[in-house]
């Protein structure tokens, strides 16, 4: 007899966290260039043929995560009831922040992805189609924040890049991120906070 | 010589690297704010040379960091700035830039392992004051008690060390000439450091507590140790009002003379029986109460004294013969010698100049019965400056007073505001 289909749904669920979370840690304690599809298999206590119908390949896992970081970010925003009426520079910070701490049990293995998404034909790259779904994804996160932060006709002419150069900015603050060893990366929070009150008094003082 | 930092393009990259990174420094915090905040619009003044002085009064204003205490140092030294300006200089506050509620949240719970509602049956999102280096929160703990709660800015020690290390390669001819000694940067930044650790700070408020319990008309705050570490500092909430609150309320004479009998004290018989001091002088420090009593809220500023220092002081004040006696000059030399300095001649006439033109007007050494030094006359004040720009210029300043010389020019200072009448040398015998 088969099970409901809700049942089976959460079956699903549950082990496409089983292999992202066996795979993650694989990433973390052994690298990802050295991680195998078959040993992602082995420590989730699944087939390797399995894993093929969740994901392609350990790229798409980890694209996977990549996406849970961004959505996880977006939620943990927009349902803050402390955050509803916060400064435009205040919700970027907790967006920022939210994503960072996601990644931080897995820092050893977003540093070598960061290399990996630079080079133009990784399909974790900033250039490949899903990471550009995502992108817009997160870049159209932004545009809402900035729309409902900041007056019409009162920011700069410019603004309408920002969502953009945010993007952007998210990057660097990754690279600070991962480069920092201060103690409890306090230097990457003031970064953040001191970069975020800068970019968005430029935004706001563009016109007057 | 062979450091990379003194080639033409270490120095150029060192120099890169510190404008790159506007995390890194404190001083560009400051002048961060000055450019992004209100302060702006404080330069709309009229008068060009009331706008050079209040614009030059303003930026070592926004310099609050450790760029003021230097300053402050050199302005003696140089003679810069006008003497009210630097009076008033001793008395503001280092302050970092103010922390919104989710980094307020993020640095608690990454201190503390919590969040502020997990700790606390209440807690103020909004801060009520500015601290050293952070700012202060209301809070309820569990068991109701009602205390306050300060949290550091995030990486201010790194700002502070980049800031000093600026410092010393700007100073090197300062250094170089002696003006500057490299130990009073040394004194200085150690000092400054030793502030961004709260567990310091509260050791520093234990010990004073015990060590102040005679004083019956000071109040310490209680430490919940239980609540604080290096970045976060839980403290019982203290009762008072700040300076310019309490002058508002036109308080009579009569209290402001207790109240300034009080502080007087209060600074005295730290320094010649505790041989440590509250040495950060900002009126935000202080809270005054209607029973003359005085509340201290910030400690992250306490100065040890070693025994010589606190000998020397006790034998020099209120010396009872001539300053121009062969004992007397025996007594500074013997001091600066064991300091591991010289006397020099012209910091010697400097040191007897100060004891003459000031101490021996504000501290009589013989005085007649219930004689009262009258502190709202700015005769005194100016004095002071004047002898100490005297002992800079002759680099007879130890470095070990720096910290007291400047909590000496907040109290005269306070005194000067309350307007104060005090019985100088009845109170200092007590101790000396």
């Amino acid at each position: 007899m088969k099970p409901p289909a809700g049942r089976r749904a959460q079956n699903k669920a549950a082990i496409r966290k089983r292999i992202v979370t066996a795979a993650l840690s694989l990433f973390q304690t052994k690298g990802f260039d050295a991680t195998t599809t078959k040993a992602i298999a082995r420590k989730a206590g699944i087939a390797e043929g399995t894993v093929f119908n969740y994901f392609r390949t350990k790229e798409d896992i980890a694209l996977h995560f990549f996406e849970q970081e961004v959505d996880q970010a977006i939620v943990s925003v927009r349902e803050n009831p402390r955050l509803r009426k916060a400064p435009l520079e205040e919700k970027l910070f907790a967006l920022v922040h939210s994503q960072l701490e996601f990644l931080a049990p897995y820092e050893r293995f977003i540093g070598a992805a960061f290399i990996h998404a630079l080079k133009p034909a990784s399909p974790l790259g900033i250039f490949s189609h899903r990471a550009q779904e995502l992108r817009h994804r997160y870049v159209g996160f932004v545009q809402e924040l900035l729309d409902e932060s900041l007056p019409k006709n009162q920011y700069s002419p410019l603004s309408f890049l920002a969502p953009e150069v945010f993007w952007i900015y998210y990057l660097g603050a990754l690279l600070y991120w991962l480069h920092d060893s201060s103690p409890g990366k306090q230097n990457t929070l003031a970064f953040l906070d001191r970069s975020l009150a800068i970019g968005v008094s430029v935004l706001k003082q563009g016109k007057r | 010589m062979s450091s990379q930092k003194n080639t033409t393009t270490g120095r150029a990259l060192s120099m890169a690297s510190m404008g790159a990174d506007i995390a890194g420094s404190y001083v560009g915090y400051l002048l961060q704010r000055v450019f992004l905040g209100e302060a702006k619009s404080k330069i709309k003044l009229k008068s060009t040379h009331v706008r050079a002085a209040r614009r030059m009064a303003d930026e070592m204003q926004a310099l609050r960091g450790p760029a003021m205490k230097l300053g402050q140092m050199l302005s003696l030294q140089t003679g810069v700035l006008p003497d009210e300006i630097l009076a008033e200089l001793a008395t503001l506050q280092m302050e970092a830039p103010g922390m919104h509620p989710s980094l307020v949240r993020v640095q608690i719970k990454g201190s503390l392992g919590r969040e502020p509602e997990e700790i606390f049956k209440q807690f103020t999102a909004e801060p009520f004051a500015a601290a050293s280096l952070g700012q202060v929160h209301h809070a309820i703990t569990r068991e109701g008690q009602r205390v306050a709660v300060k949290i550091q800015y995030p990486g201010i020690r790194r700002a502070i060390e980049n800031d000093f290390s600026l410092f010393r390669t700007f100073s090197k001819p300062a250094q170089a000439s002696g003006h500057i000694p490299k130990s009073a940067i040394n004194e200085i930044e150690e000092q400054i450091v030793a502030e961004t650790d709260y567990l310091r700070e509260a050791d520093n408020i234990e010990f004073l507590t015990d060590r102040l319990a005679p004083l019956s008309f000071v109040k310490v705050p209680r430490v919940f140790r239980e609540y604080s570490s290096d970045k976060v500092l839980t403290m019982s909430l203290m009762t008072g009002r700040h300076l310019e609150d309490f002058l508002a309320q036109r308080p009579s004479q009569k209290l402001r003379d207790q109240l300034g009998a009080h502080l007087f004290e209060l600074f005295h018989f730290q320094v010649y029986k505790v041989e440590a001091l509250h040495a950060d002088p900002h009126w935000g420090n202080y809270l005054f109460n209607d029973d003359a009593g005085i509340s201290l809220v910030d400690f992250g500023c306490v100065k040890y004294l070693s025994p010589e220092a606190a000998d020397y002081l006790r034998r020099v004040c209120l010396y009872p013969g001539s300053t121009s006696s062969a004992d007397f000059r025996e007594l500074l030399e013997a001091y600066y010698e064991q300091a591991g300095e010289k006397l020099l001649p012209g910091a010697r006439r400097a040191l007897i100049g100060f004891a003459e033109n000031f101490y021996r007007k504000v501290y009589p050494p013989k005085p007649v019965k219930d004689q009262l030094f009258d502190f709202g006359d700015a005769v005194f004040l100016r004095d002071f400056l004047q002898e100490s720009k005297n002992l800079f210029r002759t680099k007879g300043v130890i470095t070990e007073f720096i910290f007291m010389g400047r909590a000496e020019m907040g109290l005269y200072q306070t005194l000067h505001r309350l307007k104060a009448r005090v019985p100088t040398s009845q109170i200092v015998k007590k101790y000396v």
